[in-house]
């Protein structure tokens, strides 16, 4: 299967965007973007939907981080 | 004794000569500045101004030098040690996307912006494509200097054949020239570069992503390894970056003629 091209990736990154757009605004129901959800994986290959949601994923974690604040961890116990 | 001046005319004198009590005052206080800007006060404030600019002037300038020198020694360092890590130092040889073989010799006297990636890539190649076509075109604006040429190798030989290579790079800058080979020719010019590349688990179609180094890389016309630009550098930043190197170049081969 070849790769996809300027047009098929434009297409597949827009899909993307209006999933995420969606989940943003509703907080991640994937029910309520579901639709979009649909697209998204028709318009992407497999394995860039997989990598796109680690991406997401991975963004939501340094947003948070960023939020809350990085808590240290506890180091050994110094005797 | 002075006799007392009459109350007509009381203000012209005291404009003339002061009255004794004024004269008592004057006295006690010490000898009397005069008011005319023209006169020695307004010459020493002028002169003051003239040597606090000189002054301030002199301070900016020394400063200015010192973080210049500063600047050059940290490019020196820099510099010393890219030629440490001693990358690129090796001889490629590949296959272009029109099935010719080009080998690292073939790129001498050229300045050469080279990238690692692979055509299915999600958005990080295209995007790393994209900001060097656009390098390319921001120099090639300039008539003055000489033309740069961009250059795709491929860390994905498996699926980047010769055809998968020209159908892609074809979508970016005109002059961009996509190199893929056997997978030996292949791992052989990542390593010269010390690129890293791991192939990522296949999916059931047999799709997989290649987790790669996102570096692009300045070569000089005597294929000599100047600098690299991360994903933080903007197409404008690199324009810069490249600009001062090719100037650089020029300046020491000039040097070396004299």
């Amino acid at each position: 299967m070849s790769a996809p091209n300027k047009e098929q990736r434009r297409a597949c990154w827009a899909a993307r965007d209006d999933l995420w757009k969606c989940l943003d605004g509703g907080q991640d129901d994937a029910e309520a973007c579901r639709p979009f959800q649909q697209r998204f994986e028709s318009s992407c290959p497999a394995q860039w939907v997989r990598y796109f949601v680690k991406r997401r994923d991975f963004l939501k974690y340094k947003e948070q981080l960023q939020a809350a604040g990085y808590e240290y961890a506890e180091g050994p116990a110094k005797t | 004794p002075k006799s007392r001046p009459a109350a007509h005319s009381f203000q012209p004198l005291l404009k003339h000569s002061p009255t004794p009590l004024q004269q008592r005052v004057s006295f006690s206080q010490g000898p009397t500045q005069p008011q005319n800007p023209g006169s020695k006060a307004g010459l020493r404030l002028k002169t003051r101004l003239i040597v606090t600019l000189l002054f301030g002037g002199g301070i900016l300038g020394a400063w200015w030098y010192v973080w210049q020198e500063k600047q050059e020694q940290l490019q020196q360092q820099r510099m010393e040690q890219l030629r440490q890590v001693a990358v690129g130092q090796g001889n490629f040889s590949l296959t272009d996307h029109t099935g010719r073989r080009r080998t690292k010799q073939d790129f001498l006297g050229s300045w050469v912006l080279l990238y690692f990636g692979f055509t299915h890539c999600p958005d990080i190649c295209p995007d790393e494509l994209d900001k060097m076509s656009s390098v390319v075109k921001i120099l090639d604006q300039d008539s003055s200097l000489p033309k740069v040429q961009p250059v795709f190798i491929t860390v994905d030989p498996e699926r980047d054949d010769v055809a998968a290579m020209e159908r892609y790079i074809k979508e970016f800058h005109p002059r961009l020239v996509g190199l893929t080979g056997t997978p030996e020719e292949v791992k052989r010019a990542g390593q010269d570069y010390r690129v890293y590349a791991s192939i990522g688990p296949k999916d059931d179609d047999g799709d997989y992503i290649v987790d790669h180094t996102i570096l692009i890389y300045l070569i000089n016309p005597d294929g000599l390894f100047l600098d690299y630009y991360n994903r933080m550098k903007n197409e404008y930043q690199i324009a810069e970056s490249v600009r001062n190197h090719m100037l650089n170049h020029r300046t020491a081969f000039t040097n070396v003629l004299k």
